[in-house]
């Protein structure tokens, strides 16, 4: 399945494209895997401009034409 | 010990001059820089004083690990009481006057009274001297610093200055040292004009020892290489702040046109990556990166403007490399006025170091007045002929100029955003807690952020709590209260340390509490500075509550706890500020009306 994706901040260093092609029924923690971007790195991810919790990334399933979001965690400033 | 067991104590009015011992029960109790700052502030003053009259009290304050070999060890605070806010100010900023001014001999500088004329003050090795300030008076902050190095023939004096903000009153003016860093927030530059005070310059040769030199090399050591590994840091090295702006844009919190939306369309052309970006014609908005005294992060951006843009052509002062946009700065000059030019961007941080102004509530407050603008409220009559609508980029860049200088239009907004909204009949457009304005971070998006500016003890403030990951996680008001609580006893540690907060993304409570140990005498623990901690946020609410504040000013907006998001992941939320206050009460162990109980103040030695 294709992915738009969208990571913002520093992780922009670790997947600077803006789609991806994953196997069908991989959930959001393997896309974070599969983009090469380190869970400890992420602050929040959406799909489709919903929040979904760390404690639901590895049950979460993606659909073809998802759209990933892939947000850098902030630190004030 | 890198204490120099010694203060300096200046009074204005009757031009004295005179060394102290430190209290070091005190630098026990209260760590350094804000604790220590704020213990002698209350020991100093009667917090019902006059912001702007001679009984306030202004305070240079360094940590325990300013000027040490640690990394980031270049801050210092300065503390007084806010002609912005009524209630305690403290402002941190690096750069290498904090370390300079402890070299010298000092770990704190008390500025009490009034000069009858304007003076500076130089600090040089122990020699301490006050000097008419008359030529300088009514110059930048880049002249200043110029014309005190020259006069003196050092150029390795460090200076602390005012511009003619500070000078003419500017509620939210700043103290700005080494030309681009400064102690920006709640108007302690205006404290400091109030005083006739233009200028500090420091020069010290003293250095610092601590207690357990070969340890202390050995734990810093260790702390720089977390540093440089952390991938989080080292974005900031990379990007600055500003890596925040597309991040708080696509959750859906960033602050857009006085806050009346959380998401700004121009939000790319001012961002991290459009600094980075080279134009056809090869030109860069950033050009390098920059660090603060013994900093291994070197998050500062210095950057320059388009030769061609309408801010600088034949104006050649402003054609030289500055101190360029951070988050802050992008969001006060970019999405809350609408304006995604980030040359006009940059050039208004450009004035707000010369002049001597916090960007946040400048930006802030010059978003209240387009929406007043655009109600038809304000007019091009009192506005100098300027269209002080939302994205008008030539209206910042002039504005900045006129609030810097205090010229027509200017004076107005030097008031700052509620006074100026008070002024027109609109109190509910100033966007602020106790008077003083809103940082880039949307409170319906981040609840614990929301909380963490109403119970601000210097108003709404993003740098007294750390809540963004849980706000990232869960986007109610359940479970904000015990983070933002203990996040704020925690930030009054590190506030207190001589250390900058952009080490905590890779050191936690045992790496400061490590390296504050070796460094000074006696037991350090993270226990013992958790206490610490909570000692002195209690101590600035007491402050405050003396100052005549009550639990009537931990709120917000309306237009935050009644506007709902119109869009973002938080879209339709309020601030659920009702729900998190009274639990937050509870676990300070205040009363429900936001008092310190007498059991709370006592287990904290302050009762």
């Amino acid at each position: 399945m294709r992915l738009q994706v969208k990571v913002t901040g520093h992780l922009v260093d670790y997947f600077a494209d803006s789609e991806t092609l994953l196997p069908d029924g991989a959930t959001v923690e393997e896309a974070l895997s599969g983009l090469g971007i380190p869970t400890d790195q992420v602050g929040l991810v959406s799909v489709n401009g919903v929040a979904v919790n760390k404690s639901v990334r590895g049950s979460r399933l993606l659909s073809d034409g998802d759209s990933l979001m892939v947000m850098a965690p902030l630190t004030g400033g | 010990m890198s204490w120099q067991r010694q203060i300096l104590r200046v009074n204005l009015t009757d031009s004295t001059i005179r060394a102290e011992p430190l209290n070091m029960q005190w630098a026990s109790d209260y760590i350094g820089e804000r604790g220590l700052g704020t213990k002698y502030l209350w020991e100093n003053m009667d917090p019902e004083a006059e912001p702007m009259g001679p009984d306030n009290v202004l305070i240079f304050a360094t940590g325990p690990l300013t000027g040490t070999s640690a990394s980031t060890s270049g801050r210092y605070a300065v503390l007084t009481k806010s002609p912005l806010t009524g209630a305690i100010a403290c402002s941190n900023s690096g750069g290498k006057f904090g370390a300079e001014l402890k070299y010298a001999g000092y770990d704190l500088l008390l500025v009490e009274g009034r000069a009858e004329e304007p003076v500076y003050l130089r600090i040089e090795d122990g020699d301490v001297s006050l000097h008419p300030a008359k030529k300088i008076w009514g110059k930048t902050v880049w002249e200043t610093e110029e014309w005190i190095r020259q006069e003196h023939n050092n150029p390795m004096l460090k200076v602390a200055t005012i511009g003619i903000a500070g000078e003419r009153g500017v509620r939210y003016a700043a103290v700005v040292n080494d030309l681009h860093r400064a102690a920006g927030r709640s108007g302690v530059g205006a404290v400091m004009g109030s005083k006739n005070l233009k200028a500090v310059a420091a020069r010290g040769t003293c250095g610092v020892s601590v207690d357990d030199p070969k340890r202390f090399m050995e734990v810093t050591s260790r702390m720089k290489d977390m540093l440089a590994g952390d991938r989080g840091t080292r974005g900031l090295t990379k990007y600055g702040t500003n890596a925040m702006m597309d991040t708080m844009q696509e959750f859906g919190g960033l602050p857009t046109r006085n806050f009346k939306e959380v998401q700004f369309e121009g939000y790319d052309k001012v961002d991290a990556r459009a600094m980075l970006a080279i134009g056809a014609d090869g030109h860069r908005n950033l050009v390098t990166n920059t660090a603060c005294f013994g900093c291994t992060i070197a998050c500062g951006r210095i950057s320059h403007i388009h030769k061609d843009h309408f801010t600088i052509v034949n104006r050649k002062e402003y054609w030289h490399a500055s101190g360029g946009l951070e988050y802050e700065t992008a969001y006060a000059f970019g999405p809350v006025v609408g304006i995604d030019d980030i040359d006009a961007c940059t050039f208004a941080g450009y004035l707000m170091n010369e002049h001597g102004i916090d960007p946040i509530s400048f930006g802030v407050t010059l978003a209240a007045a387009m929406e007043l603008f655009e109600m038809g409220v304000i007019s091009t009559e009192e506005t100098d002929g300027i269209e002080l609508k939302f994205g008008n980029a030539q209206a910042l860049t002039v504005m900045a100029e006129k609030t810097g200088k205090q010229e027509g239009f200017g004076e107005v907004l030097g008031l700052g955003s509620r006074r100026m909204c008070e002024k027109y009949g609109y109190p509910e457009l100033s966007m602020t807690v106790k008077g003083q304005e809103f940082a880039g971070y949307d409170s319906r998006a981040l609840q614990g952020m929301g909380l963490g500016y109403a119970t601000g003890n210097r108003g709404a403030c993003h740098l007294k709590h750390d809540t963004f990951e849980v706000d990232m996680e869960d986007q109610t008001g359940s479970g904000k209260a015990e983070p933002c609580k203990a996040s704020q006893d925690w930030q009054a540690v590190v506030d207190s340390s001589g250390l900058c907060m952009f080490t905590m993304g890779a050191w936690g409570p045992e790496e400061f509490a490590e390296q504050l140990d070796a460094d000074s005498e006696g037991d350090w623990t993270v226990d013992r500075m958790t206490e610490s901690g909570e000692r002195i946020w209690n101590l600035e609410r007491m402050f405050n509550m003396a100052a005549g504040l009550t639990s009537a000013d931990d709120t917000l907006p309306q237009r935050l706890l009644k506007d709902p998001a119109p869009s973002g992941t938080a879209k339709g939320r309020v601030n659920e500020l009702d729900l998190m206050l009274p639990e937050y009460y509870r676990l300070r162990g205040w009363t429900d009306d936001g008092q310190p109980t007498t059991e709370t103040l006592k287990r904290l030695g302050l009762g």
